[in-house]
């Protein structure tokens, strides 16, 4: 199959139109020395050959019952949610630089700042960045261009992809990263911040709830930026901040996240969406695509993109960012995921993660050989076990019975050695909750 | 083409009014009409320190950025916020209400490298 | 006019519900709590499935017409793709399971990873970068690693100025300093303007072939050698690849590293602009370089590697944006190696057909022939300018071809019909086209001013929208 509908006499017909009589002629600008072979390629499978074909390799992957997060994270997914995204009119739409023709996609992406807005307390919202690793890279270079400044202090309870990928950003400009050591209860304490800040930083970065699933006292650390003039960039858990402070609350400058709680399958890690809001001022600032709200000609109101002077194709080597993509589909996703809980739902929603997590967190903590990490912090729906158990064993043990188990932290430093990362969603029952704590009971 | 008289010129389309050691800067109004509506603009802090051409403010239309440079060196003395909050005073009063920034200049030598309003007609 | 969500919210209940089969006390404590009101909106599903079915009936998308977006490369995206990519075992998978329980997906990365590689004449791919900007970030990041580690100071990367806008802000972001090359009239380079600013601190020089304006880079043997006498290396930007598939190779024209837009030219949805994937791909010398993790194959079973001492560390987190992988790899699998040789002979045969119907009459600064994607320079009657050409075109159904861009050109419009379309639907475009310069233009003027007037909304204010920026509801 290739997908070029013209038939035999359609194409003769355009090779006479052009007084040639084979398409070869229309590359004779390529020197024949460098003119390519045959390519190697196998392929030319119908569309009933391509399903089997496909089925044979998804059956080469388990579908596990999930208690790991660490960044991707096992969410209910309304249908409402695929069926919106399925439309072909989305799916099929290029970034919408034809305003009167696209609508639909500029609407929706406005719908999704008000929402990111709305869920962190913060002024303005992107149209999305491509996940949440990027967007903590992007608001280090965010915060530099702010202020100048060129030191940048982050949490090591930031996710650690997410710190490799602002090194990976920032390693041929000249920055310093400066690594936050995280205290024996999980945290960062204000003391550790209070000791790192000086004249040349730009930003402080601090992810809620951190890896380790402990929920930070932003409002502490977020304070301590700002008596020294420094941005204060808040990581965050978007389903979250239901029920936790939210980042305008405590008066972050910058918040980040992934957005991939919110209605976007796990696929593998990707692809994802990340978010980024800033408080009134930095707008002009911000990288990627903004969607804003204006009238047209005949005072009806409409969507367009908006502060495009900030963008590569404008700006060239000046642009606040050489993105010019968003994860747009995923926006969608997000927005009519958001847009159907309600108020109270999302709270719930929030509430019942933190239920489950609790419960399976207080019966593990309480089975032989497995004891808290950090008892007496706040979590979410993650939180770390340490066990003398032979934690390999385990694994292979869960994945044997249909279960990913917890992540094993034991290349997180020693403080991590032989520490388990468990996440407990909604998605969990009781009855597999209680089969997890069956397995590790034998252990 | 409004240029007034009483004003000098740069080659990149700045006007400057001299007043004792004291400079005010804008875009002219030829240069408003180039970048049609202006709709942000980007301004040096209060008491900077700059040096002649290099940029120092940035003017936005909806589709380009243009740099504005500073045609002498000098200490940024007092930037036009109104215009901040109001971009389209560029486009409405270049010479009056949509100035961009005053400079106290360094160096009196550089004033001979402005040019008059007649050479500056010549050049667009 | 479709109202906002939040002017739809109601008393109503809400879409989504959540049952909690038990109650733990997980009190938070005060200082940690949320004070504020969430502020989402409040809709049943009933009215969020007619509103957001009413937002998608407002987009022109390739689903519903002919989308001839220049640099974009707007070909069919097979359903096939889509229903697949739906397969639990894919969608459901953890980035940190183990190696074995996703056997399928590592080797449906490290065959994309080969049949990349065979395509572009390159060496090893990594599918990590999430776009092609991204890729190409990526791609500048291994050049820099690569001169670091051979101790050379190179800081500078020539960008010719009908590059994408992404190549100048890539290289900027990659801490690179750079060097604009005034193109010819065409848009290719001359060698002797090359060799002017082709200085010792030049690291590499970017170039898209066929050039922006649809030509391939005659001299690009002669360019490859005159760069790499000098230690420079060559990046290719993919973005139009579909012109060259089993014609040429970017690695056998001498070019070093490159990135590949998964979402043009092998078939990956757009989703109104993203998500994407960008691999980079390197010749042999530069592997070590690549983003991890890698997917390797170690006796018949793939695994991932994220400990290589050279990388130059992960553009993002985990592995690349599976999905769209995925459907480029499905793509692929329906193509093979004679079926992706056809797609790019068709495409370079349709944009030809195009060209040809209307070089005779509207200026063409690259001349007659092109590749897969050509330049009108189109100065039509009574100062019609091309955005009012383009947004005519919105009433006759079409979505516009990419305008004003490349820079170099005055008035461009730039149009990619791709091999997907049909001879009547190349004709009827042609037609309309015509029409609108020739015709409306002359004899109409004002209703080519006034348009759009079949669209959901009529021409925005855009200067309004940036000067009392609105960016979220009121």
């Amino acid at each position: 199959m290739d997908y070029t509908p013209q038939n035999k006499q359609d194409r003769q017909k355009m090779l006479e139109a052009l007084g040639i009589k084979s398409e070869d002629e229309l590359f004779d600008a390529i020197p024949a020395d460098v003119r390519a072979k045959h390519l190697n390629i196998s392929g030319n499978q119908t569309e009933q050959e391509l399903l089997k074909y496909f089925k044979n390799l998804a059956a080469k992957n388990k579908t596990l019952t999930s208690f790991r997060g660490a960044g991707i994270y096992d969410h209910f997914i309304p249908s409402l949610v695929s069926e919106v995204t399925s439309r072909s009119e989305f799916w099929t739409a290029y970034t919408p630089y034809q305003a009167e023709a696209s609508q639909g996609t500029l609407q929706a992406i406005f719908e999704y700042q008000s929402m990111i807005c709305a869920l962190t307390g913060m002024d303005t919202s992107n149209a999305s960045l491509y996940d949440g690793a990027t967007a903590v890279a992007e608001a280090a270079l965010l915060a530099m261009r702010v202020s100048g400044k060129n030191r940048i202090l982050i949490s090591s309870g930031v996710h650690p992809e997410y710190i490799k990928t602002v090194k990976t950003y920032l390693q041929n400009l000249d920055v310093k990263i400066v690594l936050l050591d995280i205290s024996p209860n999980g945290s960062i304490e204000k003391a550790t911040v209070d000791a790192a800040l000086d004249d040349n930083t730009a930003a402080v970065i601090v992810q809620s709830p951190n890896y380790f699933g402990v929920v930070e006292n932003m409002q502490v650390l977020s304070s301590a930026a700002k008596e020294n003039n420094v941005l204060f960039t808040a990581v965050v858990n978007p389903l979250s901040l239901a029920v936790f402070q939210a980042p305008g609350e405590y008066g972050a400058d910058i918040a980040v996240g992934e957005g991939q709680p919110l209605g976007i399958p796990a696929s593998a890690g990707g692809a994802n969406i990340g978010f980024m809001a800033v408080r009134k001022g930095l707008e002009w600032k911000m990288p990627g695509r903004i969607v804003g709200q204006t009238i047209d000609k005949n005072g009806k109101r409409g969507f367009v993109l908006t502060l495009q002077s900030r963008e590569q194709h404008i700006r060239r080597e000046k642009a606040t960012s050489n993105i010019c993509t968003n994860a747009s589909l995923n926006a969608l996703a997000a927005c009519v995921y958001l847009s159907g809980w309600g108020n109270e739902g999302l709270k719930k929603l929030a509430d019942t993660n933190m239920s489950k997590a609790g419960y399976a967190f207080h019966k593990i903590k309480n089975i032989d050989g497995f004891k808290a990490k950090f008892e007496n912090s706040i979590f979410f729906n993650e939180f770390v076990i340490e066990t003398t158990k032979n934690i390999k064993k385990i694994d292979k043990n869960l994945i044997k019975n249909g279960i990913l188990g917890p992540l094993d932290l034991s290349n997180h430093g020693k403080q991590f050695k032989n520490c388990l990362l468990f996440c407990v969603t909604e998605q969990r029952t009781k009855s597999e909750i209680d089969k997890l704590i069956e397995l590790l009971a034998k252990a | 083409m409004n240029i007034p008289q009483d004003l000098k010129y740069t080659k990149t389309h700045e006007w400057v009014k001299i007043e004792g050691n004291k400079a005010t800067i804008g875009i002219t109004d030829f240069a408003q009409h180039e970048i049609t509506d202006v709709v942000h603009v980007e301004l040096p802090e209060n008491g900077k320190n700059v040096k002649k051409a290099q940029p120092t403010a940035v003017i936005e239309s909806v589709k380009s950025a243009f740099d504005i440079y500073s045609p002498l060196t000098g200490k940024i003395t007092a930037v036009n916020e109104e215009a901040l909050g109001d971009p389209g005073l560029i486009n409405q009063d270049p010479y009056g209400k949509g100035f961009l920034f005053t400079v106290e200049f360094s160096d009196n030598n550089e004033l001979s490298d402005l040019l008059s309003a007649e050479d500056y007609k010549q050049l667009i | 006019m479709e109202k906002l969500l939040n002017e739809l919210s109601s008393e109503c209940k809400a879409a989504y519900e959540i049952n909690c089969d038990m109650e733990t006390d997980v009190s938070i404590p005060d200082h940690l709590k949320r004070k504020s009101d969430l502020g989402l909106p409040n809709a049943a599903e009933n009215d969020l499935l007619r509103h957001f079915t009413n937002l998608s009936r407002k987009n022109y998308a390739l689903s519903t017409a002919f989308y001839p977006l220049g640099s974009c490369t707007m070909k069919y995206n097979p359903l096939i793709n889509e229903r697949i990519a739906k397969f639990e075992s894919f969608n459901m998978a953890h980035p940190y399971q183990p190696a074995e329980t996703m056997q399928g997906i590592l080797e449906i990365m490290h065959g994309l990873e080969r049949d990349l590689c065979e395509v572009s004449g390159m060496d090893a791919f990594s599918l990590q970068p999430a776009a092609g900007a991204h890729g190409e970030f990526a791609g500048l990041l291994i050049i820099a690693a690569h001169f670091k580690a051979i101790k050379e100071k190179r800081h500078k990367i020539i960008v010719p100025d009908s590059a994408h806008g992404t190549n100048p802000a890539s290289a900027a972001f990659a801490g690179y300093e750079t060097i604009p090359l005034k193109s010819e009239p065409d848009g290719s380079i001359d060698i002797e303007k090359l060799k002017e600013v082709l200085t010792k601190d030049v690291a590499a020089i970017m170039l898209t072939v066929p050039n922006t304006l649809g030509v391939f880079e005659k001299e690009i043997v002669e360019i490859s050698k005159v760069c790499h006498e000098n230690g420079t290396l060559l990046y290719y930007d993919g973005a139009n690849l579909n012109a060259l598939m089993g014609f040429a190779r970017p690695g056998d024209l001498g070019f070093d590293v490159m990135h590949i837009n998964l979402h043009k030219t092998f078939s990956s949805p757009h989703g109104g602009g993203g998500p994407g994937s960008g691999p980079v791909g390197v010749k042999s010398f530069l592997e070590q370089f690549l983003p991890v993790p890698r997917v390797e194959k170690k006796d018949e079973k793939y695994v991932l590697n994220y400990k290589k001492s050279k990388t130059i560390g992960s553009v993002k987190a985990f592995m690349g944006n599976f999905p769209v992988i995925l459907r480029a790899y499905i793509y692929i699998k329906a193509l093979g190696g004679d079926g992706l040789k056809n797609v790019s002979a068709q495409a370079v045969l349709n944009a030809n057909y195009m060209l040809a119907k209307f070089k005779d009459k509207i200026a063409v600064p690259a001349g007659g022939r092109c590749m897969h994607e050509f330049v009108l320079s189109p100065k039509a009657a009574n100062g019609i300018r091309t955005l009012d050409i383009a947004k005519r075109l919105l009433d006759y159904g079409y979505y516009a071809p990419t305008v004003y861009f490349p820079l170099i050109v005055e008035e461009a419009m730039m149009i990619e019909p791709t091999e997907t379309e049909s001879k009547e639907t190349l004709d009827k475009f042609i037609e309309i086209l015509n029409k609108i310069i020739f015709e409306e233009a002359v004899n109409e003027p004002q209703k080519v001013k006034d348009a759009p007037v079949n669209t959901p909304v009529a021409r925005l204010n855009e200067v309004e929208a940036a000067r009392k920026p609105t960016l979220k509801w009121k």
